[in-house]
């Protein structure tokens, strides 16, 4: 496959959230807002941008019995890179994602890439995959954070789109209401698929 | 064997490789975070007071407020600010333990009648989109000239004078009786947060 491919399947094709249906924790946990999706989505990207390079470089190194906790100490590291940096030189940006950053070490998109691509990609098509996966993670948090922020809020980053006189609907921000979007969202994409197939 | 001493080899330089990154990064980071939270704090500060023209965390008072289970003395620091050596204000944080989820850390001023002048969140983990709510100005805002004697400090679902936030009302609730609490402590207090200051409120 060629660099281009590696990264485009990430948006469409293989999209994590949409397709792979992986690291759902920090996505219904997050995505009541658009803004809180698309931090936490970059955020994501940066780390398995960064993971994936790493793990491809040492791919010949790792013996597999132990690569899953090595694995997992390379993406910790990075994720608590983010974390110093995010809190020494963007505070803002720190004290909005706070609370989720430390959740992207358990997101198993991140450990999937890892063991499922990078452990056996070279460098390059690794980097790619990552930056694609890392862009499609982001677009569906933050159109999953848009529709909940739509219906549960009636705004979408912050902008009032409805007027005062919607009604909104709580549910769609809670728990439960991030299955039942994510639900529908999927059953979308699935129909829209195979009417195309 | 000699399989086996390699997965150890193998872990431990890893772990020590990321050992290395991560204290490099620290001490990198160490003091542009240090100066960031005193900034921080400076801020909550002067957003809670009236205009003031000395350091306030250099001029506070430290108080035991109480044990914790663990027989530990709770302390609550008090930030004294002056303009032209008077005193015009004193900021301090009072904690809300039954918000939705964990702890809600409150910044609150008063002038000099007691009165509040503003009141910020400082931290909290309350639903996104719901409880988090509690920190957009048309809630705190609410607070601005109350003191203990003007007003009824509970949630107007509790009938009192407080709004509280449509779908959310534990979190405005655990705010507004922690920030009365805050008031009373002060209110009891008072000679004690002045003490040494020779001022007068």
């Amino acid at each position: 496959m060629s660099l281009t491919t590696e990264f485009t399947k990430g948006i469409w094709d293989k999209n994590p959230v949409f397709k792979l249906v992986l690291g759902m924790c920090p996505v219904l946990a997050i995505t009541t807002t658009a803004e809180n999706g698309l931090g936490m989505g970059l955020a994501t990207a940066f780390v398995l941008l960064c993971s994936n390079l790493v793990v491809s470089l040492m791919r010949k190194l790792i013996p597999a019995e132990v690569r899953i906790p090595a694995f997992i100490i390379i993406i910790a590291t990075f994720v608590t890179v983010v974390q110093f940096v995010l809190e020494a030189w963007a505070y803002d940006l720190y004290q909005a994602l706070g609370i989720y950053i430390p959740l992207i070490v358990v997101n198993c998109l991140i450990l999937g890439r890892a063991e499922g691509f990078a452990s056996k990609n070279p460098l390059l098509s690794s980097i790619a995959d990552g930056a694609g996966m890392g862009v499609g993670f982001t677009l569906a948090l933050v159109t999953l954070g848009s529709v909940r922020e739509l219906f549960g809020a009636g705004e979408i980053f912050g902008q009032a789109l409805f007027g005062a006189t919607y009604s909104p609907v709580l549910l769609v921000l809670l728990p439960p209401g991030g299955f039942i979007v994510l639900g529908l969202l999927l059953a979308a994409i699935n129909r829209y698929t195979q009417h195309r197939a | 064997m000699k399989h086996f001493y390699r997965l150890i080899i193998t872990l431990t330089l890893i772990a020590a490789g990321a050992g290395l990154v991560l204290s490099l990064v620290e001490s990198a980071t160490r003091e542009p975070i240090a100066a960031q939270r005193k900034i921080q704090q400076l801020k909550a500060i002067s957003a809670v007071l009236p205009a003031f023209d000395n350091s306030p965390t250099e001029d506070c008072v430290v108080l035991e407020i109480g044990r914790d289970k663990k027989d530990q003395p709770l302390q609550r620091t008090f930030y004294r600010a002056r303009q032209d050596g008077q005193l015009v204000g004193v900021a301090f944080t009072v904690l809300a333990r039954d918000g939705y989820s964990g702890t809600i850390e409150i910044m609150v001023g008063v002038d000099c009648h007691e009165q509040i002048v503003a009141i910020e969140i400082l931290s909290h983990s309350e639903t996104p989109g719901l409880g988090s709510k509690i920190t957009t100005s048309a809630f705190k805002d609410q607070f601005r000239q109350r003191d203990l004697n003007n007003t009824d400090w509970r949630v107007k679902k509790d009938g009192g004078e407080i709004d509280q936030l449509t779908g959310a009302t534990i979190s405005p609730r655990a705010t507004v009786a922690a920030v009365k609490r805050g008031l009373e402590f002060f209110n009891q207090h008072r000679s004690q947060i002045l003490a040494r200051s020779g001022d007068q409120l």
